[in-house]
């Protein structure tokens, strides 16, 4: 096909767009690393965009690309000498993959199906695997995920490197998970996937209540991996919740892009066609069998509104028992809320308002403005308007979304209320104006107090307002912070009653003892089973002695280099970059009987390495790479995340201990 | 978007094309762009309205003896892409002319 140059760019974007997954998947399983893998894909990409333009695209541009890519892995083991031995046996694999290019067709699948797996690693930050499946399974560029996720494109390109070298150092192997992980590892896929899709579909913030590209981004992830992973139901199960879901896109915005709820959408222009790909992918769930799970669940929901030709039809009590299941498998307070809409819809809104109700002391729906929605509808179908209405301001002040809080704001304004006196939100107002409080105060104080109007309703008459419900709203909002936080927002409270000339609205908040260390050092028992445990690699067991022995971060304790040691003295001078660190780090017994084995024979460079070399692509800078055995300096993320994975079966959190409570322990014993 | 692509081929429907379609058209549904698709006759019916009357014209509107028909109904991110699948489906069936719309 002959183009135009402008229109050879977009007719390459697209055929990026169909094809990267299998390239990247591919060469990984060639290079044994997904950065590499996608680095030579992207290469190859260029090598595209220099070409098609003045010599046409390719028949067959897949295959254009991934020999392309294939002669730059090549190139690439080449130059590397190190890699010399190596490579001769990589180009003889190659020179055979020619004749074997049905193979490859065949394998293929099962690579892309691994490249998900590893994408959606659990290792990984939950941000960093949805940036990271979108730029190896999608074919988006960092621009392009970056403006789906309103983040900046310097962010996006961060994540997506450090997913990159966590994948890296981890060893994360290109394999399907072995049986009993798989289900575990699947979820996480999964999970991704309905990330994404929710990210489109309730467009968390910004003016759109929608973004229709990351939806379908998600539907051809999940439709992909519903061919390639064809016996989990699971996979089925989320493919059909999506499908229904987005076929009401069109129903749920109103002419001025305001949300329109489930039962006043128009049925009309639900897409019948993603309707009935729905339930086709849940018969397909079905034919699988097994007990039903989270999604499948989910997708049942979802089937059975898409059954009711209208809203009165809705089959309430069905969709309230799946409701029932559903909390069993995720009891999570998000699925509670749900369950209570059901509840209300099917046995009147005082059994919805009574669930609701048991959730609003839940500190992890704090900032949950459809809490706020929910109880605001159960309120006015009771006739509790005057109730109704905070609820509603409420849900306004939390959401992100432009259109939504316009129409919260006039649902608010419709509820008939009664105020007399004073109200709340007058009161704070009156009292953050006034002209002896400097800026610093006033923002403090502002904050505190701002948070109490929103969660007891600003048109609320000060003197309703009962120190009962200052007490919870700080349980709820504050109850996980440190005490100086804690005292700070009571202390504001503790002034605006002496103000405001009322009894002290903070008489049921205690003050807590404050203690300056943020999560408490460790105690002697923990400190002895940490030393106990067993087969803990030498280089761990030297770190954690270090930073318990000498109190000193753990980043200054990685930066110490083999040359700063002075073993007779047991102390480092750390010198960083351009500068001498004037405390050195000192240790004592304990790290000086571990070192010696350490060090080895090592003279310089960095005194902790990561466990591998650094993919060439990815060399360090010269001070942070050990000359002996090319190693880089371990970082101080994966030190952190391997004491936390060691510690988490003695942390009764279950969250593992950090390296700053480790450093702080020795002061307390 | 969403875009209806209808074609017609000079081409005979013999059993390589029928293969190689099969083959296509399972890749497109594994990346998740195909909604629908089938084979589609080539007359049919042409219904107008002219003053309030409607007049019906039954086809063949082609000459050629064994053209094929088809349509594929797909979902995408860009009018490139639905260009690219165009160009990627004319490849299987010769030559031959497709329409491409876009829905709404």
């Amino acid at each position: 096909m002959r183009v135009t140059a402008p229109g050879a760019h977009s007719a390459i974007d697209a055929v990026w767009k169909f094809e990267s997954a299998r390239i990247i998947a591919g060469l990984t399983r060639m290079v044994h690393d997904v950065g590499l893998a996608e680095e030579l894909a992207q290469d190859a990409l260029v090598a595209a965009l220099e070409q098609w333009p003045t010599q046409g695209v390719p028949d067959n541009p897949g295959a254009w690309l991934m020999t392309a890519a294939k002669r730059r892995a090549v190139d690439h083991f080449r130059r590397s000498e190190r890699m010399a031995r190596k490579h001769g046996e990589f180009a003889r694999t190659l020179e055979q993959q020619g004749a074997e290019e049905r193979d490859f067709e065949e394998r293929v699948d099962d690579d892309v199906l691994r490249l998900m797996f590893v994408s959606c690693h659990p290792v990984l930050p939950a941000d960093a695997r949805a940036a990271l499946t979108l730029r190896l399974l999608g074919g988006l560029t960092a621009a392009e995920i970056a403006s789906a996720f309103l983040v900046s494109e310097q962010a996006v390109a961060q994540r997506i490197a450090r997913a990159k070298r966590v994948l890296a150092e981890e060893r994360i192997p290109f394999e399907l998970p072995p049986g009993p992980e798989l289900a575990g590892r699947l979820s996480s896929v999964l999970e991704v996937i309905y990330l994404i899709f929710n990210e489109g579909y309730t467009a968390t913030s910004g003016d759109d209540l929608m973004r229709p590209s990351l939806c379908l981004e998600a539907l051809r992830l999940g439709r992909l991996l519903a061919e390639l992973a064809p016996r989990q139901a699971e996979v089925h199960g989320l493919v059909a919740l999506m499908e229904i879901q987005a076929s009401r896109g069109a129903a749920r915005t109103g002419p001025s892009g305001e949300p329109v709820q489930l039962h006043e959408q128009n049925r009309a222009r639900w897409d019948q066609l993603l309707i009935r790909r729905g339930f086709a992918a849940m018969l397909r769930a079905r034919e699988v069998g097994g007990p039903p799970g989270p999604y499948v669940l989910q997708a049942a929901i979802a089937v059975s509104h898409a059954q009711a030709r209208t809203a009165d039809e809705t089959d309430w009590r069905q969709i309230a028992a799946l409701y029932d299941a559903l909390i069993r498998l995720v009891p999570s307070p998000v699925v509670q809320l749900n369950r209570a809409v059901a509840l209300g819809m099917a046995y009147g809104p005082q059994a919805g308002l009574d669930v609701v109700d048991t959730l609003t002391a839940d500190p992890a729906l704090k900032d949950y403005h459809l809490l706020s929605v929910v109880r605001g509808d159960l309120l006015t179908r009771l006739g509790r308007h005057a109730e109704a209405a905070p609820e509603f301001e409420r849900a306004a002040a939390l959401t992100r979304n432009a259109p939504e809080r316009a129409f919260l704001l006039r649902r608010a304004a419709d509820a008939p209320t009664r105020t007399a006196g004073v109200t709340l939100g007058g009161a704070v107002r009156d009292f953050l104006a006034r002209e002896d409080l400097g800026a610093a105060t006033v923002r403090s104080y502002g904050q505190t107090l701002h948070r109490l109007c929103l969660d007891l309703g600003p048109r609320t008459a000060l003197a309703d307002v009962t120190a009962g419900q200052v007490g919870r709203v700080f349980a709820v909002t504050w109850g996980a912070t440190a005490a100086p936080t804690w005292n700070r927002h009571r202390a504001a409270v503790r002034s605006f009653s002496s103000w405001a000339s009322v009894a002290d609205l903070a008489a049921d908040v205690e003050r807590r003892l404050e203690d300056r260390t943020g999560r408490p050092a460790l105690g002697a028992g923990q400190l002895d089973a940490l030393w106990r445990m067993p087969a803990v690699p030498l280089r761990e067991r030297t770190l954690w002695r270090i930073v318990f022995e000498s109190g000193a971060g753990a980043a200054k304790v990685l930066s110490v280099n083999v040359e700063d040691l002075d073993l007779t003295a047991r102390c480092a001078r750390v010198t960083a970059e351009g500068r001498t660190a004037s405390v050195p780090v000192s240790w004592r017994s304990g790290a000086a009987r571990l070192l010696p084995a350490l060090v080895g024979g090592r003279t310089r460079g960095p005194l902790f390495l990561a466990d591998r070399r650094p993919a060439p692509a990815r060399t360090p800078a010269p001070a942070d790479l050990c000359p002996d055995t090319g190693r880089g300096r371990l970082s101080y993320e994966r030190a952190e995340y391997l004491f936390k994975q060691a510690t988490k079966h003695l942390d009764p959190t279950g969250t593992g201990y950090t390296l700053s409570q480790l450093a702080t322990s020795r002061r307390r014993l | 978007m969403r875009f209806l692509l209808t074609s017609t081929s000079d081409k005979s429907h013999d059993e390589a094309l029928f293969a190689e379609m099969g083959k296509f058209v399972e890749e497109l549904t594994k990346t998740g762009v195909l909604l629908a698709t089938g084979g589609m006759e080539l007359g049919g019916s042409f219904i107008t309205s002219a003053g309030g009357e409607i007049t019906v014209t039954d086809g063949p509107f082609t000459e050629a003896k064994e053209a094929v028909g088809g349509y594929a109904l797909i979902e995408v991110q860009s009018k490139e892409e639905a260009m690219e699948l165009s160009r990627r489906f004319l490849k299987i069936i010769g030559d031959g002319e497709t329409l491409m719309r876009q829905l709404f």
